[in-house]
């Protein structure tokens, strides 16, 4: 039993039950044959012992452990009822090893609680197992608690691929759901089952005599009939014979009677014990796991302490947990002790839970109390429970949200009071369903005298609905940042062509509502509810990122990082990642977006956050940083992986896929595509973050138009969109240009300059635009030192698609003036200190040093042509197949060569296939 | 769907009032308990309620309706 401070540092029962060798009984009859038979089966890789209850099959492994049998350490989880979901499971197998300190290697990672579990974690544990250097023995007692088919198919994919040193041992009171017939032609299960559980009338009675029993050979034989060998009953018959005075007769009145043997044992155990610790036993048969102090509080007396400890020594079927003052009643015996409860005094069940919840939320065991609150079918308390203890947010967030969410789910529609509509909209919520967590945060009114707990949680509840669904009636999107966050920032909203839409003031805005009412909670409470901070922060980034204010909600999503800290918060500082990578990759900060996307998916991983409640936003800011460094391979792979996410439920996000299908499109030459792409964003001018939306659309509307040369039609996606941002002045002056009215361009730039500091992806497209007024006005060297800028703001970056798409004009610049050879040779990727950025984690996104990425589009025909060429065909070949003349195909491969920066053909071909072209 | 399960041994009453949707008849060295079952879970359900407390079902059959 390992004493590990940080696991149960108050002596937290759940922990010591899952993972503490259970005590071997006092008097307790080791059998040796059994010993040797489980011994035998350590050898292989799979043991299972089953067995009905009180066979004997968790003393058996116990006490093989005590007698230090086995072939290396034993890593002990006791599966309860609570685990049955796929991520607590194996939450618990690996908080098994840490437990009783056998290492794995680091990276496995830990999932939180989770409703499933991500299989690269399986195969993760499974390999870092097959490194293990000695045997270990994992034994899973109770396993058919885990009766989800999942867990089983799991744990064949683990025994399969663990290797050698992996010895399993599964004890349960069925089969367990693996292929045990595979496992049987293969010789590779050792079976211990009931029959071979059983005692023989000479083991009954040297367990009769550790009892301070002595009967008859005769009254032995009758037992072991009578009970089939059944451990548990003929420890129950020692129990009830030693309350009698004849245990002869006792022996033939029980083998003469007709009852059932574990019923009329049980009766005669319980009916043998004083007043006192029968009603002690039958109050506490609610609980899983009885303290003391609990079990006064349930009995309204002070002997608790006195009758557990009693009832352990005199081995009756009630045992402590692992080294703190908790105890366990064998499941056997509460199950029949609940019984009595229910014939005895069937009203008193609900009072009894009512009252255990009352001492568990004064002992900060809030979750358990919420739990007997609601087996007590105590909605209001329930509910006022998690909301006057500020729990609302563990629903969203931390390891105990999916218990508090099993809970919630099966609270009744309709009930009054705003405590139970506030669980219930924060239930529909974890859930990911924003609408209903709407319609209900609508029905939850606080009247006069609410709590500041009770509006705090509404007030955050409501903040993160907004996010989701948009700010509804009664509410308006955050007020400008500056009046927000203290002045730190101004709008983006500058320049003439740049009018923001002013959200309407006046109406509450629920940011400065949370925070306005968190000074209004008991400092220490919300110490203990970091997540509430985090959930805060999060929902206003989310809030101003629909509001178009992205920079500040980059700001607030680093101060979400910055806030979630704890377990608590591993879900809102994984989303926080995710939406603050993502928004990073739309401004050009290719760097932060990257690491901040690897973290995201690596916190995913780690803290199994469930496949069901991740976010796409990591993969589509890799996707996105893959593009704008001009790696479409990788940023096609990575888009792919975004779209095997749940999608993200808000518009900004799908979006944000659409525009990065649209340019993966548009760089394969498939502008049709490209444009269909866009089609699929539900763009609704009054939806959430309407107008933020549609002007990304139409940006990249504009994006495909100009590169099909159409700047009329380009012109006309712009016009479409509500007045917006500088992303939509430079890609306006970008298409006037192309339609030959560089005045105007030159005067919607001009509107830039004087504005704030914009990001770097709007940046350098605006710089590159001045630069080609420039040049088109005949200075060659002011617009050389421009396009020299704008290769300063890039190059951190590696921000290169702005200056792929920008033209040919580029290049015949950069060729011309000789100050730019270390820009074009950055572009072009072909000097050595071309690639190289600090990037970190796997460097996925990354692009080789010295690979092409300054590429101009091909014509139909020059693919045509390429694609011929990659097959290896001679031009004369090319020309047949494509009906053309030679020296069309000639003409054709000399301008790809020149479009690709390259001389030769096979150099042609790779630096096509590299950029995604072929 | 009606079911008929026969377990070992007679049943004390706090026993048998855990299975309160089941009537109960009682034979020489067996309990007879029979009724409703609603549907799969509910019979799987009980037969788990059955291996809590320990009892032996010896024979489980389906009635005719």
């Amino acid at each position: 039993m390992a004493e590990d401070a940080q696991l149960h540092p108050s002596g937290d029962p759940l922990l010591a039950a899952k993972f503490a060798v259970p005590a071997v009984p006092p008097a307790f009859v080791a059998r040796q044959r059994l010993l040797d038979r489980l011994t035998e089966g350590a050898q292989g890789p799979l043991t299972v012992i089953t067995g009905p209850a009180g066979a004997g099959k968790t003393s058996l492994a116990a006490s093989w452990r005590e007698a230090d049998l086995a072939p290396g350490p034993v890593v002990w989880l006791t599966v309860e009822s609570d685990d049955n979901a796929p991520g607590v499971f194996w939450a618990y197998v690996l908080g098994a090893f840490r437990y009783h300190r056998v290492p794995l290697p680091d990276g496995v990672g830990s999932p939180s609680s989770a409703d499933n579990v991500d299989h690269s974690l399986i195969v993760r544990l499974a390999s870092a197992l097959a490194q293990l250097p000695e045997p270990v023995v994992l034994v899973l007692d109770g396993l058919e608690h885990a009766g989800v088919h999942g867990i089983a198919a799991e744990l064949d994919f683990v025994l399969a691929h663990a290797g050698p040193s992996l010895r399993l041992v599964l004890i349960g009171r069925v089969d367990p759901a693996l292929p045990l017939h595979r496992y049987r032609a293969e010789a590779r299960v050792c079976e211990i089952r009931r029959s071979e559980l059983a005692f023989t009338p000479q083991e009954a009675a040297q367990l009769l005599r550790c009892h301070g029993l002595t009967p008859s050979q005769e009254s032995v034989g009758a037992l072991t009939d009578r009970t089939q060998g059944w451990a548990a009953g003929l420890r129950l018959c020692a129990l009830a014979m030693q309350r009698t005075d004849d245990a002869e007769h006792f022996a033939q009145s029980f083998a003469a009677s007709q009852n059932a043997v574990a019923d009329y044992l049980t009766a005669e155990v319980l009916a043998a014990q004083p007043a006192a610790t029968q009603d002690l036993l039958i109050r506490t048969s609610i609980l899983s796991h009885v303290h003391p102090g609990l079990a006064d509080a349930l009995t309204g007396r002070d002997d608790g302490e006195r009758i557990l400890g009693r009832l352990v020594r005199d081995n009756a079927f009630v045992e402590p947990i692992g080294d703190t003052s908790w105890y366990r009643c064998h499941p056997l015996f509460s199950e029949v002790l609940r019984a009595h409860l229910r014939s005895r005094s069937p009203a008193l069940g609900a009072p009894l839970h009512r009252e255990a919840a009352r001492w568990l939320d004064g002992h900060d065991r809030l979750t358990d109390a919420i739990e007997h609150a609601a087996a007590a079918d105590d909605w209001p308390y329930a509910a006022g429970l998690l909301v006057d203890r500020l729990a609302a947010g563990r629903l969203l967030t931390g390891p105990d949200s999916h218990r508090l969410e099993r809970v919630f789910r099966s609270m009744p529609d309709g009930l009054p009071g705003a405590a139970p509509a506030l669980a219930a909209a924060a239930c529909a919520m974890a859930r990911g369903d924003a609408t209903a967590g709407r319609k209900h945060l609508a029905g939850a009114r606080p009247n006069g005298d609410a709590t500041a707990e009770c509006l705090l949680t509404r007030a955050v509840l409501r903040l993160l609905t907004d996010a989701d669904t948009g700010p509804g009636p009664g509410t308006t999107a955050p007020t400008a940042p500056a009046s927000a966050s203290g002045g730190d920032r101004g709008g983006d909203d500058c320049g003439p062509a740049t009018e923001a839409p002013v959200p309407s003031r006046g109406t509450p805005d629920p940011d400065r509502e949370v925070r306005a009412l968190m000074e209004r909670v008991d400092r220490e409470r919300l110490d203990r509810h970091p997540e509430i901070e985090a959930l805060r922060l999060y929902g206003r980034g989310r809030a101003l990122l629909a509001a178009g204010h992205r920079p500040e909600a980059r700001e607030a999503f680093a101060a979400a990082l910055a806030a979630a800290t704890d377990e608590q918060t591993w879900t809102v500082r994984y989303h926080s990642l995710g939406a603050l990578a993502l928004a990073e990759a739309v401004d050009g900060l290719l760097r932060e977006a990257e690491a901040h996307a690897l973290d995201g998916i690596k916190a995913a991983e780690e803290h199994g956050i469930p496949v069901d409640r991740r976010t796409p936003r990591c993969h589509l800011a890799l996707a996105s940083v893959s593009a704008d460094r001009g790696d479409l391979t990788s940023a096609a792979r990575h888009l792919a992986t975004a779209r095997s996410h749940p999608p993200a439920r808000d518009v900004p996000a799908a979006a944000e896929a659409a525009v990065l299908r649209s340019r993966l499109e548009l760089a394969h030459g498939h502008a049709a595509a490209a444009l269909s792409a866009l089609d699929d964003v539900p763009v609704a001018a009054d939806g959430p973050a309407g107008a933020e939306v549609a002007g990304r659309i139409a940006v990249a509307r504009c994006s495909v138009h100009l590169g099909r040369g159409d700047p009329a039609a380009a012109l006309a996606a712009l016009g479409e969109a509500p007045p917006g941002g500088p992303a939509l002045a430079v890609a306006s002056a970008a298409a006037h240009l192309a339609a030959g009215d560089g005045a105007r361009a030159r005067r919607l730039l001009a509107g830039l300059t004087g504005g704030e500091p914009v990001a770097p992806a709007v940046r350098v497209r605006a710089e590159l635009l001045d630069a080609r007024l420039t040049a088109f006005e005949g200075d060659t060297g002011k617009a050389a030192s421009l396009v020299a800028g704008a290769v300063r703001t890039a190059r951190p970056h590696g921000l290169r698609a702005p200056f792929t798409e920008a033209g040919p004009w580029l290049r015949h610049l950069l060729a011309r003036v000789p100050g730019l050879a270390d820009a074009g040779a950055w572009l072009t990727g072909r000097s050595a200190g071309a690639g190289k950025r600090p990037v970190r984690g796997s460097g996925s996104g990354d692009t080789a040093t010295g690979s092409p990425l300054f590429v101009e589009q091909l014509s139909p025909r020059e693919r045509d042509v390429l694609r011929c060429a990659a097959q290896m065909m001679s031009t004369d070949e090319i020309a047949a197949e494509l009906f053309l003349s030679v020296n069309t195909v000639k003409t054709h491969l000399k301008s790809v060569y020149r479009k690709l920066s390259v001389s030769r053909r096979s150099e042609a071909v790779r630096r096509a296939r590299d950029a995604g072209m072929l | 769907m009606r079911y008929e399960f026969r377990i070992s041994g007679h049943l004390s009453s706090a026993v048998a009032g855990a299975f309160p949707e089941l009537d109960e008849v009682t034979v020489p060295e067996e309990t007879v308990l029979y009724g409703p079952v609603t549907d799969e879970a509910h019979l799987y359900g009980l037969l788990v309620r059955f291996q809590d407390l320990g009892l032996h079902v010896v024979e489980l059959r389906r009635l005719p309706d």
